[in-house]
């Protein structure tokens, strides 16, 4: 009875001490709140309603502008071509690799670390040290190039080569880290699972595109949703060493937004190019929910049938 | 629930926008980029006008500068501290930071800063701008006609005087006399301002040296080279020797004027130079004197503050010409000029002070200090005079003093510099990468007719 009584009040305690702490929790997620507010939302906003402002009014002259503006144009058509190569090239590569570290290989965790390296470098660095391989002058790799008796490339000062350049500094930088993500996923998959499809006589192919890829679907949403806003927004290796050039080849819109806000002090114009950028990254983001992101069907279609 | 997550999943990825492109929100003034930090503060004193012991009142300024600028500064200030008691604080940017600085910080009405380093091309726009106060209040005729006409000239906008010169730049060519001696090159010993050097003859001289430094082309030896390649303050001079035009007579105009006879044959002739190998590609103008330095180029054209950079950096095979001439455009030799002016900023709190500072070092002891210190090319007229008539002044100066009273031709006047230098930038750039001439100058001058438009 006692013991009954003492469980009572503990209850009735526990009771009070929920309703005293019901707003701890927001309490301690308000700073963050703010932060957020303050730094990411605030900014967004400010940046959507500067695209509207014109000579201090409101006014859609700044889009007319840009649709007008032929340079806007080819920059957008160069962030498209730039982003339609290098996600799904990163998220494959970061995939293959994500395998081969998953490998039970003796020595496997060297590999790791090597294949995560470049990610510790800094994009100021990694693109310095690369237009120096890449110089057309004196670069490593025109002397490998001559070496061989295929000529000098003019690599980052060829308006057909210095985008696929680009692409392959962000790649060298990227992929290493999109694996680890992939990496823990892949780790999450019950090994149980290709045992059974091992002793089914499932070959490589048929385990990975059955078995790996639908239980790496969340990680892979993950992955290329974070992909396509860093790579739609990257601009570090544009302004360093091509500033945009040659013939425009690398100036993709945030570079452009870049020049617009801090060259010509056109804020508007700057702010209509990050919204821009923001559409596109909402509409490839959701492109790609739609695509990998139906794992809530899965679940509801898995507790009918346990329902029924 | 799909559309929640959508919703959801919209505002996750506007979160990582914002986070990721900080800057292309021009309204929060920071930089995801790594170009506008690293300002060096450097104050010879105190940085807060706070009040001394003594229960006097003490003025602070500051001064928003250019990095290069500030161990030559730092005595010059402390100097102008014991003489009036006002303390100048000296905040450094880089040459390609201070313009971004300049855009982000007092386009928002800071107080922060009183003195700005401005380049000179910029001061039409500055002023469009309202980011620098007139002048005209503070500076007599008398004070301003201790400054050479042209500078005054260039620092002023509508007959208003807004930015006076801190000094002038003018262009020299440099040669490497150990590489000629090695190739045994010989220069004809009569060549002087009014006996130039034509091109055909550099260039003959510069291939006949790289037959013998260089003859597989594989020693990274260059003939020819532009300190400042791909910047049209020492790029367009190219055009003007064959007496092209920066800009129309309005600084609106470019159709007509960018792409003359002059300015194709003007690129075309860069861009051979660097076809045959004797001018490089895909160097930056940031090495180049390095490259001059560690004696990888014949002639150079650069400014006068080469020979301080050769003697910092123990090179001394070096010589000096005038900047050479095209061949039957004797008349129109043009060499670069202007440099870095002062401006006062508009929301400055305490301009009298600013002004003051600006007239010691443009017109004042100031100019002395600073000409001694930097070894640039003076405004003041009576320093000007001086290296002409003195013997011992270094040959470079002497060249330069004469290109700047008879060769010197401004960079274009218009409001619209910033857009007209970054896409004409572009431009030289991509005729050097190989880019056919006529087509990238008639797409520089679309996309400067659009930036145009807004100033007009």
């Amino acid at each position: 009875m006692r013991g009954l009584f003492r469980k009572e009040k503990g209850l009735c305690e526990g009771r009070k001490l929920r309703i005293k702490t019901k707003w701890v929790p927001y309490a301690m997620l308000l700073p963050a709140f703010v932060l957020v507010c303050v730094f990411k939302i605030y900014p967004v906003i400010s940046s959507f309603s500067d695209g509207f402002t014109y000579n201090g009014a409101f006014s859609l002259q700044t889009y007319k502008n840009l649709i007008a503006d032929s340079t806007f144009w080819n920059s957008l058509w160069v962030t498209i071509k730039f982003n339609l190569i290098c996600i799904p090239l990163q998220v494959f590569i970061a995939f293959i690799l994500a395998m081969l570290a998953n490998t039970t290989l003796k020595g496997i965790g060297i590999f790791r670390t090597i294949f995560y390296l470049p990610y510790a470098v800094s994009l100021t660095v990694a693109t310095m040290i690369w237009s120096l391989m890449f110089n057309y002058n004196n670069g490593v790799l025109n002397s490998i190039l001559k070496l061989l008796g295929v000529g000098a490339q003019g690599f980052l000062t060829d308006s057909k080569q210095a985008l696929l350049c680009i692409i392959a500094i962000a790649s060298w930088k990227g992929c290493g880290y999109w694996m680890m993500f992939l990496l823990a996923g892949l780790k999450n998959i019950d090994s149980g699972i290709y045992e059974a499809a091992r002793i089914d006589g499932a070959g490589f192919f048929d385990t990975v595109f059955k078995i790996t890829l639908p239980l790496l679907k969340k990680m892979l949403l993950f992955v290329c949703v974070a992909n396509t806003s860093s790579n739609i927004l990257l601009f570090a290796p544009m302004q360093l060493v091509t500033e945009g050039g040659p013939k425009g080849s690398t100036n993709v819109l945030m570079y452009e937004a870049y020049k617009s806000a801090f060259k010509y002090a056109d804020r508007s114009r700057s702010a209509a190019i990050v919204t821009v950028l923001l559409g596109i990254i909402i509409l490839v983001a959701a492109f790609q929910f739609l695509v990998l992101g139906n794992d809530n069907e899965d679940e509801k279609g898995k507790k009918k049938r346990r329902k029924a | 629930m799909k559309r929640k997550k959508l919703v959801a999943l919209s505002l996750l990825v506007a979160v990582m926008t914002a986070s990721l492109a900080g800057c292309g929100s021009s309204s929060s003034g920071t930089s995801s980029g790594s170009t506008s930090s690293g300002s060096a503060s450097s104050g010879s004193s105190s940085q807060s006008s706070s009040s001394e012991a003594s229960g006097e009142s003490e003025t602070t300024i500051t001064y928003m500068t250019n990095t290069d600028f500030i161990s030559t500064l730092e005595p010059i200030v402390e100097k102008y501290y014991e003489e009036t008691g006002v303390k100048v604080v000296l905040e450094g940017y880089t040459t390609t930071d201070i313009q971004d600085v300049i855009e982000v910080k007092i386009s928002s009405g800071t107080t922060d800063y009183d003195v700005l380093a401005v380049d000179v091309p910029l001061v039409s726009a500055y002023v469009n701008r309202g980011y620098l106060a007139p002048m005209d209040e503070y500076f007599t005729d008398e004070e301003r006609a201790q400054l050479t006409d042209a500078s005054v000239k260039s620092g002023s906008v509508d007959g208003v005087f807004y930015a006076p010169p801190m000094n002038t730049s003018s262009m020299c060519m440099y040669y490497n006399t150990a590489l000629l001696e090695q190739a045994g090159v010989e220069i004809r010993d009569d060549v002087s301002p009014e006996n130039r050097l034509t091109w055909d003859e550099v260039i003959d001289l510069a291939k006949q040296t790289l037959s013998v430094v260089n003859p597989d082309g594989n020693s990274g030896i260059y003939g020819i080279e532009f300190r400042q390649v791909s910047r049209v303050y020492q790029m367009n001079p190219i055009v003007n020797s064959l007496g092209g035009l920066n800009i129309g007579e309005d600084g609106f105009t470019v159709d007509g004027v960018l792409n003359s006879d002059e300015w194709i044959e003007g690129m075309a002739w860069y861009q051979n130079l660097v076809n045959e190998g004797i001018a490089s590609r895909g160097v930056a103008a940031d090495e180049l004197r390095t490259m001059f330095a560690a004696g990888r180029v014949v002639f150079m054209i650069d400014t006068t503050s080469l020979d301080a950079y050769c003697g910092n950096n123990g090179m001394e095979t070096w010589d000096v010409m005038p900047v050479p001439t095209f061949e039957g455009h004797e008349s129109d030799v043009a060499t670069g000029t202007g440099s870095w002016n002062f401006g006062i900023n508009y929301a400055s709190e305490n301009k009298d002070a600013a002004a003051d500072f600006i007239k010691w070092m443009s017109i004042g002891e100031g100019a002395d200090l600073w000409y001694a210190g930097y070894n640039q090319l003076p405004t003041k007229v009576s320093l000007l005079e001086s290296i002409q008539d003195d013997a011992s002044a270094a040959e470079s100066l002497k060249i330069a003093a004469y290109e700047a009273q008879n060769t010197a031709v401004s960079r274009a006047l218009t409001p619209a510099f910033s857009e007209y230098q970054t896409i004409m930038n572009a431009a030289w750039e991509d005729v050097r990468n190989g880019e056919e001439v006529e087509a990238t100058l008639n797409s520089a001058i679309e996309q400067i007719n659009l930036a145009m438009e807004a100033y007009k």
